[in-house]
């Protein structure tokens, strides 16, 4: 019998968190209507805090996720905001140079970078939080996330993240696409 | 100062090598007292460690220094502990804590090839050991059945008796290698101390493909595991001891250590016999301190070899693409490799090479890349999971001469404790770079019978650093050109042993430990023998070894 | 309740059978039968797992020494080897049919009922035959002798257990219930007689002899805790399928639902995985059909509680306290558990490496077991290691990671405490001094309580007497 896994389902919203209408127009209201073709979903996404909603929205564009976890970007936002006074506005900044230009998130950087724009870092920074879990650079980084960072999520139909065991011994003798051994 | 410890045998470092050697010796006895220069640490802190460090790629990361016991870390910044004098960069990793380097190591523990003792005589290249393989084979099995080790039968080192256990399993991804490359390469099960069944109380591995830096589980064999058998079999291990000198009597005898605490409080501790176990950098390190009016070079320095002969495994290679998804990452990190290219004519022209297949999962490495190269959007995540399934890597592991001025010294500059700090000096010759052309040819026969796409090679010119430090402390029979015999007794003074990878006096191509352990273990028959006294009873039958 | 006064004696027929087999009635001893019987009275002797007692660990099979710990003390198993001089060499079928069934030696001295014979009593005629069989001709004997039992007074009075069985013992073997099927009176017939479950897990009365009235509804060993199996939905297994408790027994877990560890690891590794899948299923049935004994207290089945909880994002980034103690209960769990449980308490993709969630170990209100199993590890043959953490984890370490376990995958209700922790740290229950100087006590008071009484009776009678002829 061939076994067929799926990937895992995308992070939903929290079941107590109802989308505030409020919250909804904020985006809607920027008129970012680029943006939200790009992730249609957003707009039903649950921000913690408003001042939040920018980076959500820049943060669904450069994952390429129209919905996220809110505890997680909580505290990445907070990470990174502490990291740098200047993110919540940077960030701002950025998306509304992207819905204002149109601009592909994989023509982004090259973009940022010919145009040597101030912003040309926060796109890695963002991208760096939400897939590795990581905020901050040299001496000042920080793991924030690892298990929840999203390239552990990506692939977690498949792999375990390093330090955690795949399974009984000889479990990883199986051809991954026939899926694990339910025993 | 008012300590006056003192045991018949005072051995420096407590790693695999040193902790194994006065385990030994306390069995059949002894009085054994371990300095070891760094702190205590719990495998638990490890692994914690590991999942909240900001730079995962970074083994060194769950292992900072301490201050009063200084290793070389380079991320996110060089620490200047290890002094670069080039030419070539030797940027060794290794850790000054109880239990040692291999608490963050890849357990791959193979034996020498019997033609591996005798390079100059057959090839013309190198030295030719003191000692030949039937010398040494009792030792790397009992070596084996500590640490409880198993491999591919029959990769070119002959066997009196088996593995204590069977190979471990090999995963999804090593079997499309192996069946694939079948028509031109053989690729086997890695020879490495890990375990394949519950042994010696320790679970079989359960895939947790971080060997490198932490094993949660201690599936795999490492120095706190030796440490620790030292002190149960009654070693004293005095942790937070940093020995900054070894002093001597007129006649040559070496009658103390001297070490530092963490608050630089001076303590004195004398023995019969010392033994140097503290790794091929601050073994020599240790000797070239300890200068006096009578050794103004050093101890053991009578011809300036101490430190000399430095050598390594470098290492190049080739990242690809296989053309079906084979998803490294699943089980041990080093699993299989190819080990016929070791020996033969050839090694009078160009340096030997293992061929290493990595199994560690590429995720991390993969979204940084696609990260810096400005990968966003739904494209990531679908590049992403693409690289993890597909990507594969192989490496050589390269045979490297030994060279006299290839060297450790001592810098000028000091270290936190006023100490000099070690100073590399290095260089990849001719003859190692050969063998890395030579193994390029293996590289593309391997990416094309696996079908791979997007070939990256390594920089050309760039070698890896593969933290084997060996010949340091090299030895021979002759005084001119090496420091210790055959039994790691220094030439110069008779109550003064070395014992570690420093002591091999050439590289051959596979990695330190498993054969500086068995010429170790030989070296305690030969210092008990010194003291009227018999070694311990032969370990039990492996068969025994299974959990109560 | 009828004194059992009858020796236990074969049956003519069976007495027949034997010495047919063997040619002819001898004096001693015979133990000559066919490979058919041998082989089934292996599979009895697998099935009543005598090994486990009467085996010390890397030792010779059978040969006894292994001590038992009780609150009265410890109780040294038997040598059952059939060597001459050490063993049951010199036993005949009618004698070790005496010893099995109700606890009677050969020299006449009783058996402590640490040994089941309550249990065994329900062994059929043929079936201590086969186990006869087996033990006089396949069982290496081992001549040497284990150290014998010393209990403190009174119980070193074997004598005493007479009045015990006259009390407890219930010397009848099975009989079927017609109106069940084969396959349910097999499982009766298993569960009450050879695999004597109800030696762990039905709670035992004053006199530490099993409460028939609750039967299998819960019972403790040492500190470990056998837990309620009858039907009950919220406090036994009567949420779990057949095919569960089929699978737990023969492989010593169940997916969602439990694993084996402490002594039932061992009834798991020793007994219960070599037994035909028939007879599992008949184990099985019968469990299903118990009286549902039911603890108010449990307001769902202990596999039903925890959710994945996922905690370590938030101590993702925060350096570890130096004092050990202060570890949180997540920190602990990432540093030790988390590896082969994984972040959310969910287990290997496989299963092997099992789930804390939907587990009866952290669903019950008893935490002996999850504290024993910290401390302890868990090793089950032929593959399972759950390594030891006592050496890893201080006491306030396990009460903290105890009660974090609890609290995230379990049973809100349940507690770990300090105390608890040094307890069972401390290994073996200690001899319950109380009951041994209540037990002395009551040795030297019931004698003079009697003549006392007796006295007064005496001294009544006289003064009626004396009142009737006197005045």
């Amino acid at each position: 019998m061939e076994r067929r896994h799926s990937r895992p389902p995308l992070p939903t919203l929290r079941p107590d968190a109802s989308p505030d209408p409020l919250r909804r127009a904020l985006l809607v209201g920027f008129g970012a209507t680029y943006v939200l073709s790009l992730v249609p979903f957003a707009w039903a996404q649950a921000v913690p805090d408003a001042a939040m909603a920018p980076f959500m929205a820049l943060s669904a564009v450069l994952v390429g996720r129209p919905s996220l976890d809110p505890a997680q970007a909580k505290r990445l936002y907070d990470a990174l905001a502490a990291n740098d006074p200047g993110f919540p506005a940077a960030a701002k900044q950025l998306l509304d140079t992207v819905e204002q230009r149109k601009i592909d998130p994989m023509q982004l950087q090259q973009t940022l970078n010919d145009e040597n724009s101030p912003l040309k870092d926060l796109p890695r920074q963002v991208v760096t939080a939400w897939f590795l879990g990581i905020v901050g650079s040299g001496k000042n980084a920080r793991c924030v996330a690892f298990e929840t960072a999203l390239n552990a999520q990506v692939v977690a139909d498949i792999l375990k993240p390093p330090t955690y065991a795949y399974g009984a011994y000889g479990s990883w003798t199986r051809n991954p696409a026939e899926g694990p051994d339910h025993g | 100062m008012a300590d006056i410890l003192s045991a018949d045998y005072i051995v420096v470092g407590s790693g695999i090598i040193g902790s194994l050697v006065a385990r030994k010796l306390a069995l059949a006895g002894a009085s054994v007292i371990i300095l070891e220069a760094g702190p205590r640490v719990t495998r638990g802190e490890l692994v914690a460690r590991f999942r909240n460090s900001p730079r995962r790629s970074d083994w060194m990361s769950p292992y900072p220094p301490a201050d009063w016991a200084p290793h070389p870390i380079y991320q996110p910044a060089d620490n200047g502990y290890l002094i670069q004098a080039g030419p070539y960069p030797y940027p060794a990793e290794y850790i000054r804590q109880v239990g040692g380097t291999t608490w963050h190591w890849a357990a791959q523990a193979w034996r020498n090839l019997p033609n591996d003792f005798r390079i100059k005589s057959l090839y013309g290249v190198g030295v030719d050991w003191p000692i030949g393989y039937e010398d040494l084979e009792p030792f790397y099995q009992e070596a084996e059945e500590i640490m409880g080790v198993s491999g591919a039968p029959n990769t070119g080192s002959p066997r009196a008796k088996p593995f204590p256990m069977e190979p471990v399993a090999e995963p999804y991804a090593m079997r499309r290698l192996r069946e694939r490359l079948a028509s031109d390469f053989p690729v086997v099960a890695n020879t490495t101390a890990r375990n394949s069944r519950p042994y010696d109380g320790r679970p079989a591995c359960v895939g947790n493909n971080s060997c490198q830096p932490i094993c949660p589980v201690d599936a795999q064999y490492h120095g706190g595991l030796s440490a620790d058998a030292a002190e149960a079999a009654g070693v004293q291990l005095i942790a937070n001891a940093n020995v900054y000198k070894l002093e001597h009597d007129e006649s040559g005898k070496v009658t103390a250590a001297l070490y530092y605490d963490p608050d630089k409080s001076s303590h004195r501790i004398t023995g019969k016999t010392f033994v140097v176990a503290a790794n091929g950098i601050e073994s020599p390190r240790l000797l070239l301190l300890s200068t006096s009016d009578k050794f103004p070079k050093g101890l053991a320095n009578n011809f300036d070899m101490v430190g000399r002969h430095l050598m390594d495994h470098p290492s190049t290679s080739l990242t690809f693409d296989a053309d079906e998804d084979v998803w490294l990452g699943r089980g041990p990190q080093s699993p299989s490799s190819i080990n016929t290219l070791r020996d033969g004519p050839f090694r009078s022209e160009h340096a030997p090479y293992r061929l290493d297949f990595t199994n560690i999962s590429r995720v991390d490495g993969s979204t940084k890349s696609l990260i810096a190269a400005g990968v966003f959007g739904p494209e990531l995540e679908k590049r992403l999971r693409h690289s993890a399934a597909r990507e594969m890597n192989v490496k050589n592991v390269l045979e490297v001469l030994p060279n006299p001025d290839h060297r450790i010294t001592l810098s000028s500059e000091k270290d936190a404790m006023g100490i000099p700090k070690p100073e590399t000096h290095y260089s990849i010759e001719d003859y190692t770079r050969r063998g890395a052309e030579r193994s390029q040819q293996d590289f593309r026969r391997i990416a094309e019978l696996m079908g791979g796409t997007n070939l990256r090679f390594s920089k050309d010119g760039d070698f890896a650093n593969n933290q084997h430090i060996c010949g340091t402390l090299s030895m021979g029979s002759d005084p001119k050109i090496s420091v210790c015999d055959e039994w790691g007794r220094t030439h110069d003074h008779e109550n003064l042993y070395l014992a570690g990878t420093g002591v091999l006096p050439t590289s051959a191509t596979c990695n330190s430990t498993e054969n500086a352990l068995a010429v170790a273990l030989r070296a305690v028959t030969h210092m008990l023998a010194q003291q009227g006294a018999t070694s311990a009873p032969p370990p039990r039958d492996a068969d025994e070894r299974v959990p109560s | 309740m009828r004194r059992p006064r009858r020796r236990a004696s074969a049956p003519a027929w069976l007495a027949l059978a034997i010495s047919s087999l063997i040619g002819a009635a001898a004096p001693g001893p015979s133990y000559a039968a066919d490979a058919d019987t041998i082989a089934r009275g292996k599979y009895l002797a697998i099935a009543s797992d005598c090994t486990a007692c009467h085996t010390l660990p890397g030792s010779k099979p059978m040969a006894g020494g292994l001590p038992i710990e009780t609150p009265i003390g410890a109780i040294i198993a038997t040598n059952i080897t059939p060597s001459k001089t050490a063993g049951i060499g010199d036993y005949t079928l009618e004698q070790f049919s005496a010893a099995l069934r109700k606890g009677i030696r050969r020299d006449g001295q009783m058996l402590y009922p640490a040994m089941p014979y309550t249990a065994y009593a329900k062994l059929s005629d043929e079936d201590v035959a086969a186990l006869y069989a087996y033990f006089m001709n396949s069982v290496e004997p081992v001549d040497q002798k284990p150290v014998e039992t010393k209990l403190p007074l009174p119980f070193n009075i074997r004598l005493s257990m007479a009045a015990w069985n006259l009390l407890f013992l219930d010397g009848k073997p099975f009989t079927p219930d017609a109106s069940q099927s084969a396959e349910w009176n097999r499982g009766a017939y298993l569960v009450r007689g050879p695999a004597h479950c109800g030696a762990c897990h039905t709670p035992r009365n004053l006199l530490m002899a099993e409460q028939a009235s609750k039967e299998l509804a819960g019972g403790d060993v040492g500190f470990w805790n056998a837990p309620n199996v009858t039907s009950d939905a919220n406090s036994g297994i009567g949420g779990w399928s057949i095919d569960e408790l089929v699978a737990y027994m023969r492989d010593g877990h169940a997916a969602a639902k439990a694993q084996a560890g402490g002594p039932m690891a061992e009834a798991v590794e020793n007994s219960l995985r070599f037994l035909t899948d028939p007879d599992l299923r008949a184990i099985a049935i019968y469990l299903k059909s118990t009286p549902a004994i039911h603890d108010p207290a449990d307001t769902r089945p202990a596999y039903m509680w925890g959710g994945p909880f996922d905690d370590l994002a938030s101590i993702r980034g925060v350096p570890l306290p130096r004092d050990r103690d202060s570890w949180s209960g997540a920190q602990i769990y990432d540093a030790h558990c988390a590896t082969c449980h994984q972040d959310k308490g969910q287990g290997s993709f496989d299963g092997k490496l099992p789930s804390l969630l939907h587990n009866t170990a952290l669903g019950t209100t008893n935490t002996n077991n999850v504290v024993a199993v910290i401390l302890q590890g868990l090793h089950r043959q032929p593959d399972v290691l759950m390594p030891a953490f006592a050496d890893a984890l201080s006491d306030k370490q396990v009460a903290t990671l105890g009660a974090y376990l609890i609290e995230n995958f379990g049973n809100p209700a349940a507690k770990v405490t300090v105390d608890q922790v040094k307890t069972i740290r401390a290994g073996a229950v200690a001899t319950n001094s109380n009951l041994v100087l209540i037990a002395q006590a009551a040795t030297v008071a019931v004698p003079l309580i009697v003549i006392a009484l007796l006295l007064i009776w005496i001294s009544r009678r006289r003064g009626r007497r004396q009142d009737a002829s006197g005045s």
